[in-house]
């Protein structure tokens, strides 16, 4: 619980998350102004629309991941990671209150993110006369904006572990999101279960699948759970068989 | 920490050996790929007092130390704090503080923030933060981001940080790199009343100038082996070079020690160098009624130890 609580102090005393809001704020502005300019009146009454708007927020899960990695690949850019493990000896210990601290940061974030949506969403339609209607079937991608952005931050610090290299960390997750997605999508049927796709068909929030590209929420979530359990697993493990480094990268 | 200096040493000798040595290093090995930067080294700290840690650059001090300190896995062997591995203490900055580099922060954490951090973790109240700072004398800084810092000002944070847990022992690794001569005389006075208070100091240094100052003992290693364990005071007699010698008949002195089996050379007129001390070469003098211009003892330093030391061997 001290580790936990050490891990959510070092999230909240550099401006770190500070940045990251607020690059998700002017993105969410930017593609949500986009995409409600780009529908006709008549499309944005539509539900299916409301409900594609509202899981713009869904993008909080890409800085979820990144937030992840950074929790564990920061400490080793700075050599903060020497005090960390000072203080926490037990690697296994520390490693899990940053995962536990990543997915409470991210938590908070996504529940954000959800916010901002709604209030611009809301700003657009009343600006174009019109209004959103909010129930449970437009209203679903907020948790599973949630529920992505928790699993996406828990696979980043897990790959973060693995790595250990902020640069490269953060590369290896834009090129894999920008590029694997789209290989592994164009080559296969099974894209749908690719961590992409996965925490994508989490933030979409159907309980039946739409699309083969697309699952329905309860598998994504267990997709995302493996993921998960993986690359913590595998991250846990190299960072427990390893030397810390003694200057960063 | 209440302990005097003189009490520590003598509940230190009542104490059974396990209990006098807080540091135990045993048959350490560690390998990087082929090459061993430690090999098979065993030594240990006693409690209470300051035990510099020496050897040339790459002897494997840091090595070492970051293996102590549960950083680095040893490939054999062990190194113990206070007879358990430093993983495996229940309270590990309440026993051991330790100053590594002056670049492990975060340069956009303030200095009191980073302090927060730590004492967060190890289950340290928050109070002792503004204590420690001011222990350190950076009160006036403690709200400034640490990439602000001067190396001097980094150092004495990393010192902060290691006075966290009120430890009985702090390891120090190359403590005096970069610091100005101020920064070097307040850790040298820091260090020493640490050690006056009772406690434990194990620093590795290659300025040896500093740590003949500072240690009672020296641990001095070369190519991961090591080399020599004694007090400083041992060390530098070892190094001592003999006796100069001026007189007026240097000839007749030179062959009266001879015959009494005291080796020695003139070095320039007049002048000997004698290896014996110089109440026996004034003994002898006198009662061979030979007159004497000059008797000195030619010291030994540590550096001079060291170097002999860690000579490497001639092809």
């Amino acid at each position: 619980m001290r580790a936990f609580r050490a891990e959510l102090l070092k999230a909240t005393t550099t401006r770190l998350l500070l940045w990251f809001g607020l690059g998700l704020l002017a993105f969410l502005v930017l593609v949500l102004s986009i995409h409600i300019g780009s529908h006709d009146q008549e499309g944005l009454r539509e539900l299916s629309t409301q409900r594609t708007t509202l899981g713009f927020g869904g993008l909080a899960a890409i800085v979820a991941v990144l937030i992840g990695s950074l929790v564990v690949t920061a400490e080793y850019a700075h050599g903060t990671i020497n005090q960390s493990f000072l203080a926490v000896p037990v690697r296994g210990r520390l490693l899990a209150a940053k995962l536990a601290g990543a997915v409470v940061v991210v938590f908070v974030l996504a529940a954000l993110a959800d916010a901002v949506t709604l209030l611009i969403a809301e700003l657009w339609y009343h600006g174009r006369g019109d209004s959103l209607h909010l129930d449970s079937y437009t209203l679903a991608p907020f948790l599973g904006t949630v529920g992505a952005a928790m699993l996406a931050g828990g696979i980043g610090v897990g790959l973060g572990a693995i790595i250990r290299r902020q640069t490269a960390t953060i590369v290896a997750i834009l090129l894999w999101l920008l590029i694997g997605e789209s290989v592994i999508s164009a080559v296969g049927d099974s894209a749908r279960f690719a961590p992409g796709h996965a925490l994508g068909s989490v933030v979409a929030a159907h309980e039946h699948s739409t699309s083969g590209d697309m699952l329905a929420v309860w598998p994504a979530v267990a997709v995302g759970l493996v993921y998960v359990a993986i690359f913590c697993c595998v991250g846990f493990l190299a960072v427990a068989g390893s030397d810390v480094p003694s200057r960063g990268d | 920490m209440c302990l005097s200096r003189g009490a520590s040493t003598h509940s230190a000798r009542a104490a059974p050996p396990s209990l006098r040595r807080v540091i135990e290093v045993e048959h350490l090995t560690k390998r990087y790929r082929r090459a061993k930067a430690v090999d098979d080294l065993s030594f240990s700290v006693p409690r209470g007092r300051i035990t510099g840690f020496l050897g040339p650059n790459g002897a494997g001090k840091t090595t070492t130390l970051r293996v102590l300190l549960g950083l680095a896995l040893p490939t054999s062997g062990q190194a113990t704090v206070a007879g358990h591995r430093y993983r495996d203490l229940d309270a590990p900055l309440r026993t051991v503080g330790a100053v590594l580099e002056a670049s492990n922060y975060h340069p956009a954490r303030t200095g009191r923030n980073h302090l927060r951090v730590l004492a967060t973790a190890a289950g340290i109240a928050g109070a002792r933060v503004d204590q420690v700072l001011a222990q350190v004398e950076l009160s006036a800084a403690a709200n400034r981001r640490v990439g602000a810092y001067s190396l001097g000002m980094r150092q004495r944070l990393s010192v902060a940080a290691a006075l966290l847990g009120e430890p009985e022992l702090l390891v120090l690794d190359e403590p005096a790199n970069g610091l100005d001569p101020e920064g070097i005389r307040w850790l040298r006075n820091f260090l020493r009343s640490f050690a006056d208070g009772g406690g434990t100091v194990f620093v590795s240094s290659h300025v040896l100038a500093e740590i003949s100052q500072l240690a009672d003992d020296v641990v001095i290693i070369h190519r991961g082996k090591l080399i020599a364990q004694q007090t400083v005071a041992e060390l530098t007699l070892q190094a001592a070079g003999g006796t100069r010698v001026r007189s007026p008949r240097a000839e007749e002195l030179l062959a009266r020690l001879r015959e009494a089996g005291i080796e020695g050379e003139a070095t320039e007129n007049g002048v000997l160098a004698v290896q014996a001390p110089p109440e026996r070469i004034g003994d002898l003098a006198a009662a061979a009624g030979i007159p004497l211009h000059e008797l000195v003892a030619d010291t030994g330093s540590l550096e001079e130890a060291f170097l002999e030391l860690t000579a490497e061997p001639h092809p």
